[in-house]
């Protein structure tokens, strides 16, 4: 089912970016962490009083910023270009390049190819992210030792933008092991994560583009709904969905088609 | 036994390319060729045999199994060499030959140290600095590592050298006398020459011509040179070539009394019965060569020479 060869070879040739995007990722949770400053951010709100910005500083927890900011932009982009990376890196480059088929040379199964190169992605992702959430929770501890903060909370969060990712992720690799070129497989594997990026981002600024969330999968990471204890996780179960039926089509995609080698 | 096995195979990628109807067999211990021109259909068949491509039409089987279906399965006893080479370009040499045993669950290296030995390679440096020549022994080895049975061969020599090129070619041989089969795809005349006894030449996707070489040297007109030394006996051969009309007069020089002579197998020994009358000085024939034999099936336009401009 996974072959232990092919994946320490995966591991050779992708950790270098993955280290990279896993520390610029931790850095980023830590420092926003460390220079939160919640009087500051209440004299600010007093200064945007009345103007569209209000909402957004409205309220003033740390976690609350943090979903607004890290949650909702830089800790979604970064993996997302790690995946886009990555997904078209694991299949359709090594398709597109012809190096494929040294492997398809040896007696080894088109399904252990894509399952390892997938299990190679998803374990990326959950590591990334297990990184991620302890140093935030450490630069919690060290940082804001007298904030009250909901740990539990902070864990949701950091569990369901990996849910996202992890459905996200199934987008790229789908299309990195369903198309033969590295130019169609990056067209759609980054042009439908970063075009739902977009869509939740403009849906953030104004109410007027409220409707733009019914087009993307990132409305489904839900992070008002988490700390208000709202009801979320059938929006995660979804998110888990997407990234497991998306997998699945990889593998059966890859097993039936032509290979141009 | 056949061991390679194309039947009616027929796999259309639009705009006339593609291979059409085309059916083969390679038997067991047999070198097969198989030519053409690029972009006739070589790779495409060979995708088949490999289980990349499946067909639209026709069966191909690898030792009566589906190459399709059971093609995890064929590999264990198959050498494939492709036609370009594009290998893992972060590893080393070495580390891509380890990372092959491994995928081959090949334990003894002494095959592979043979191999490296015999096309010195130089495998310690990374894939991406060595020279394209490098990077075709660098496959080559990986290729032939386990000791399959059964080799496919894509255009084997190009980017080697011509010691690589008649090195490889002797490889070929004597993998043959060991009792393997192999399929060659070339557009070089000479190695198909030196190492197959079937042949057969696709052209558009359609497989135009197959035949066995030893019985096509059977039915091929001979043709020799030969040197007289007199004037007299010259002209007296001349007439009587020109008169016998088993043997044909292609070329004759008067100033160094010089003739060139073609003659089939089978009127052979006429034609020596003739010259034994004559003062010879030297005779020789022309070796047969496929290229003269299959040029005409190469030009893309049947019948018919077109001037560059």
């Amino acid at each position: 089912m996974i072959n232990g060869t092919i994946f320490k070879q995966t591991l050779r040739s992708n950790v270098k970016l993955w280290l990279m995007f896993t520390i610029v990722l931790s850095i980023l949770q830590v420092v926003m962490i460390a220079v939160f400053d919640a009087s500051t951010l209440e004299n600010v709100g007093g200064l945007v009083e009345g103007t569209p910005l209000a909402g957004l500083l409205a309220q003033t927890t740390l976690l609350s910023m943090l979903a607004s900011t890290f949650y909702s932009i830089h800790g979604v982009i970064f993996p997302i270009i790690f995946i886009i990376m990555t997904a078209n890196s694991l299949i359709a480059s090594q398709v597109d390049r012809g190096s494929m088929a040294y492997l398809l040379s040896t007696p080894t199964k088109r399904s252990t190819i894509i399952m390892t190169q997938a299990i190679y992605l998803i374990m990326a992702l959950i590591v990334m992210f297990l990184i991620e959430t302890v140093a935030g929770i450490v630069s919690i501890q060290v940082f804001q030792s007298d904030t009250d903060i909901v740990v539990s909370d902070f864990v949701m969060l950091n569990l369901g933008l990996l849910l996202l990712m992890f459905a996200i992720s199934g987008i790229s690799f789908f299309f990195s092991s369903y198309c033969n070129l590295t130019k169609n497989s990056l067209a759609f594997g980054a042009g439908i994560p970063i075009a739902f990026f977009l869509f939740h981002l403009l849906s953030t600024v104004d109410q007027s583009l409220d409707v733009l969330n019914y087009f993307t999968i990132n409305a489904l990471f839900d992070t008002t709904a988490i700390l208000e204890g709202e009801n979320y996780w059938w929006k995660l179960s979804v998110l888990l969905g997407i990234g497991i039926v998306l997998y699945i089509a990889s593998l059966e995609v890859f097993k039936r088609k032509d290979l141009p080698l | 036994m056949t061991v390679i096995s194309l039947e009616n195979v027929t796999k259309d990628y639009g705009h006339g390319r593609g291979i059409f109807d085309v059916s083969f067999n390679v038997k067991k211990g047999t070198v097969y060729g198989f030519l053409g021109p690029n972009g006739a259909g070589k790779t495409t068949a060979i995708r088949h045999v490999m289980g990349f491509s499946k067909s639209q039409r026709g069966i191909v089987t690898v030792d009566g199994l589906d190459s399709w279906t059971n093609a995890s399965t064929i590999q264990e006893s198959l050498g494939y060499l492709p036609g370009e080479v594009a290998l893992p370009e972060n590893l080393t040499g070495e580390q891509f030959i380890q990372m092959m045993m491994d995928l081959r669950k090949v334990n003894d290296d002494t095959r592979c140290k043979k191999l490296i030995e015999f096309f010195e390679l130089e495998a310690s440096g990374k894939i991406k600095r060595m020279s394209l020549g490098m990077k075709r022994k660098l496959a080559i080895v990986t290729a032939f590592m386990h000791d399959p049975d059964v080799l496919v061969l894509d255009e084997p020599t190009s980017g080697l050298d011509p010691i690589m090129q008649q090195r490889f070619i002797d490889f070929v041989k004597e993998e043959k006398k060991r009792g393997k089969t192999i399929l060659l795809s070339s557009h070089i005349f000479t190695e198909v020459d030196a190492t197959c006894d079937e042949i057969s030449i696709i052209k558009d996707g359609h497989l135009i011509s197959s035949f066995n070489k030893q019985e096509l040297l059977k039915i091929t007109e001979k043709v020799f040179n030969l040197t007289i030394q007199n004037e007299t006996h010259f002209k007296q051969l001349v007439q009587k070539i020109e008169t016998n009309e088993a043997i044909h007069l292609l070329f004759k020089n008067e100033q160094t009394k010089e003739l060139q002579i073609g003659c089939y197998p089978s009127d052979l020994s006429k034609f020596i019965k003739i010259l034994a009358d004559f003062p010879v000085s030297s005779f020789n024939e022309i070796p047969f060569s496929l290229e003269k034999h299959f040029m005409k099936f190469y030009d893309r336009r049947v019948g018919g020479e077109l001037a560059w401009q």
